[in-house]
């Protein structure tokens, strides 16, 4: 299944372990939440986020991480956008955050701004679905978990200077 | 909620209607597997044939939308609980009917 | 009104042009009906009884001359010739073929308008009071907060797969014409203790199959918090909504089910850990931008009576009626606001033809600073007329079958399309709603009534309100035949309540005869004519109007 990131397919080694099994190298182990957190120390370095798992419980973990995945288990549950902005934003998660299972192509310009920066795809064309939803839009009035500038900034440094009354 | 269609008996005579999918239309499945918008042209089945009907039906995605299948008469009069939902989609809106079909604006 | 700029246009082009890619997909068989859905619900395309149907955001019912006219242009090239306008402020399409949708949204964009969040489990169109910026009694024009939380809602990265759809509603007057008690959240703009204007938050308003009025969270919030404020309680909802049944989906039942106290703690202890980097600021000069927007229009002064209006109803009982009953106060002396009414008797509530359009279109620019509303009651509203020039826009509006005098009464009725076009409902809505205006068609005994709102919804979705008529109206479906579910003292203003269910239904064809027994009932009970039905309602109880309800003529 492609895995696209920055624009290209890559290769990654890692992969999910069920609870149940023994990975051989917890490096190259995603586990669920509940393992993660009752392994506790150093043992895993990646992820996996249900839709009911709570995105705050990796907190004390954030720093060992560089590697979450949020599994979308169908087109109408939203909540891995809202773990997505929680993990990048309050937490300050820096690593990978891929988006697994049903990653639509209708979604994943949304789950970009919302801090996805890689995709699990199962579809071959893949990396064109991610270019095309990406570039679909080039304008956004939010502020949120990617880089884009805002319409409400560009907006406002479109401005003359002298016009500018940002007193807050 | 009521979108859910009754379920007709193998015995009870049926029709398959949709959706024309690309203008909307109240569509009609004919004898020969072709789709018209008028319910007399819609073949009239009964058990077997009525879902191998349907199931052609729903293989015919890039014609027609959301195939179900409705209750008539055996001479092809609409029939059954959903009477007035399906007089109203046969004929066009009760309180316009200058918008139906019998305008002539398919 | 607000205009937009190079980004908003770039939005919803883009939108547009993404659409046409869509719909070309699944002409072409690309992509098959499933996978389509909830794109075409994204952009308002529904799949109805007869045909698709588009809904078009009319956002907090604002409209000017050149949309509307373009709303008409559409409904002749591309429909039947009319539109619907609905509760929800927005205007929808009933035979629009798929394959023109495309060119349809283009048009919709030439004219700064879309179809975007008209439908689907995301923020909804931002809906408002019709009289704002003109009402006497408001504190502040609320148009430029929705406006705000409509750029802000757009497309949003976080909130664009709720739980369930999610309606905002703002006002601004102690008088609430918005209905924002039964509205997810809604907004009504207050003053605090220091005189600082700011935000009531109400949640967990709704209808449908289990109404609630909302709850308030917060008696104040100030500006600047709003919109983060607003993030957590949609983050709350995101995460902690109900998603394993559709029907307890709703804000109003995670809201329920906590309870609005452990709710609006969970909303709290989520804006507390905002960070100062995840708040959503709006520099002030952008606040300040579009508010500009929404500028009073420059009203010449006028006398505070007009000697020529005066006059002329004199001389005509229609005009007369008409503007005893249509207009309303405006804060400018020598201007009010008018209602266009969209409730003839025996035509569709809020259907407009293309050519209505154009002549109400007309009339606004001529005559009312370029500003045309949509009320949430269906009907059209012209918020700034010099009272001098009201016998001409009647004359206009006369001639084009709009000159119905009955904003507000009876026959002014909320009906939602029902069985005649909709693929969910149980019953005609239309058709009962028809039967019930006839009974007042004698416009001194409807007068007489006094104001009554009737609501009418084809099933328990409620689009018709029914919940909060004065009298409801509810189809049912019994074996295939129509019924309707009556309730009564339901009110959608600041008082807002549930209607109470008051018995068995009743056959279609006995609905009508049935409310006649019950207005004659108010009328003999009430204190004089100054006592409304709902107040009436209010003071005696259910058991008189159920005797007459159910009484046999
Ligand atoms: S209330 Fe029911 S019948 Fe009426 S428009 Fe809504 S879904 Fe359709």
């Amino acid at each position: 299944m492609p895995l696209i990131k920055g624009g290209a397919p890559v290769s990654c080694s890692r992969r999910f372990f069920a609870d149940e099994e023994t990975p051989p190298d917890p490096n190259d182990a995603i586990v669920s939440l509940g393992r993660l957190v009752a392994a506790g120390g150093d043992v895993f370095r990646s992820v996996r986020l249900m839709p009911a798992d709570d995105p705050l419980a990796l907190a004390p973990h954030i720093r060992r991480l560089d590697l979450i995945e949020i599994a979308f288990p169908g087109f109408r549950d939203g909540r891995g956008f809202s773990a997505a902005q929680l993990l990048r934003r309050r937490l300050g998660y820096t690593g990978e955050l891929r988006a697994v299972g049903q990653v639509l192509r209708d979604q994943v310009f949304f789950m970009a701004r919302s801090g996805f920066d890689a995709f699990l795809i199962d579809d071959p064309h893949a990396e064109e679905i991610v270019a095309a939803a990406l570039s679909e839009f080039t304008v956004a009035y939010q502020s949120a978990a990617d880089d884009t500038r805002t319409i409400w900034e560009r907006r406002w440094n479109a401005r003359p200077a002298h016009t500018r009354r940002d007193d807050r | 909620m009521s979108s859910a269609r009754p379920r007709l008996a193998p015995e009870t005579p049926k029709m398959v209607t949709a959706w024309d999918t690309a203008t909307g239309r109240t569509v009609y499945m004919t004898p020969s597997r072709e789709w018209s918008v008028n319910i007399a042209d819609g073949a009239v089945l009964v058990g077997a044939a009525a879902d191998d009907a349907l199931a052609f039906a729903a293989s015919d995605e890039g014609r027609a939308t959301d195939p179900y299948v409705m209750q008539v008469s055996p001479l092809g009069e609409i029939d059954g609980r959903e009477i007035i939902r399906e007089t109203i989609r046969a004929v066009g809106p009760t309180n316009h009917p200058m918008f139906g079909k019998q305008a002539g604006n398919p | 009104m607000y205009r937009y700029d190079e980004f908003d246009e770039a939005l919803v082009r883009e939108r547009a042009a993404q659409f046409r890619g869509q719909v070309a997909r699944r002409l072409s068989g690309a992509l098959k009906e499933d996978a389509f859905k909830p794109l075409r619900l994204m952009n308002g395309v529904y799949l109805q009884l007869h045909a698709y149907m588009l809904r078009v955001a009319i956002p907090y019912g604002q409209l000017d001359p050149a949309k509307l006219r373009q709303l008409a242009m559409i409904a002749d090239r591309y429909d039947k010739g009319y539109g619907h306008f609905t509760t929800r402020q927005n205007i929808q399409y009933n035979w629009i073929r798929l394959a023109d949708m495309p060119d349809v949204l283009d048009a919709l964009a030439d004219v700064e308008m879309h179809a975007i969040q008209t439908s689907g489990n995301c923020i909804r169109n931002v809906t408002s009071d019709h009289l704002a910026g003109a009402a006497a009694d408001e504190i502040e024009d609320p148009r430029p907060w929705c406006e705000i939380i409509r750029q802000w809602s757009t497309l949003h990265p976080e909130f664009s797969f709720l739980p369930r759809k999610f309606k905002i509603a703002v006002t601004a007057a102690e008088t609430d014409r918005a209905a924002v008690r039964v509205h997810d959240i809604g907004l009504h703009i207050r003053r605090n203790g220091d005189g600082e204007i700011g935000f009531e938050v109400i949640v967990g308003g709704g209808q449908g199959r289990t109404p609630h009025v909302g709850v308030t969270i917060r008696d104040w919030i100030a500006k600047a918090e709003l919109l983060s404020y607003l993030e957590a309680i949609m983050r709350v909802y995101n995460r902690f909504g109900r998603r394993d049944n559709k029907y307890k989906a709703r804000i109003k039942i995670l809201v329920n089910e906590l309870g609005p106290e452990a709710f609006a703690e969970a909303v709290d202890t989520e804006y507390a850990a905002q960070g100062v980097h995840e708040a959503v600021l709006l520099p002030q000069g952008e606040i300040d931008r579009i508010t500009e927007y929404f500028a009073s229009p420059d009203l010449p002064e006028r006398p505070a009576r007009s000697v020529t209006f005066e006059a002329a109803r004199a001389a005509d009982p229609a005009l007369d009626r008409w503007a005893r009953v249509n207009l309303r106060r405006h804060r400018t002396p020598g201007y009010t606001s008018a209602y266009i009414s969209l409730k003839s008797q025996g035509e569709a509530p809020g259907d407009m033809t293309g050519d209505q359009m154009r002549v109400a279109a007309d009339i606004a620019e001529q005559f009312g600073f370029g500003d045309i509303r949509v009320a949430h009651e269906q009907d059209l509203v012209l918020p700034h007329l010099a009272i001098d020039d009201l016998p001409e826009v009647h004359r206009r509006l006369r001639d084009a079958g709009l000159a119905a005098s009955n904003a507000g009464l009876a026959s002014d009725l909320i009906a939602c399309p029902g069985l005649d076009y909709c693929n969910l409902s149980n019953a005609r809505s239309i058709s009962v709603g028809n039967a019930i205006q006839a009974v007042f068609e004698d416009p001194e005994f409807e007068e007489r009534v006094g104001p009554l709102h009737i609501n009418i919804s084809g099933c328990i979705n409620a689009c018709g309100h029914h919940h909060v008529g004065h009298i409801g109206v509810l189809g049912v479906d019994k074996k295939g035949e129509e019924y309707y579910q009556i309730t009564f003292g339901g009110r959608a203003d600041e008082k807002a309540a549930i209607g109470d269910i008051i018995g068995p239904a009743l056959k279609g064809d006995d609905v009508a005869p049935a409310l006649r027994r019950v207005i004659a009932a108010y009328l003999d009970l009430r204190k004089g004519p100054g006592e409304k039905f709902i107040d009436a309602y209010t003071r005696l109880g259910p058991a008189p109007f159920k005797e007459a309800l159910y009484a046999v003529d």
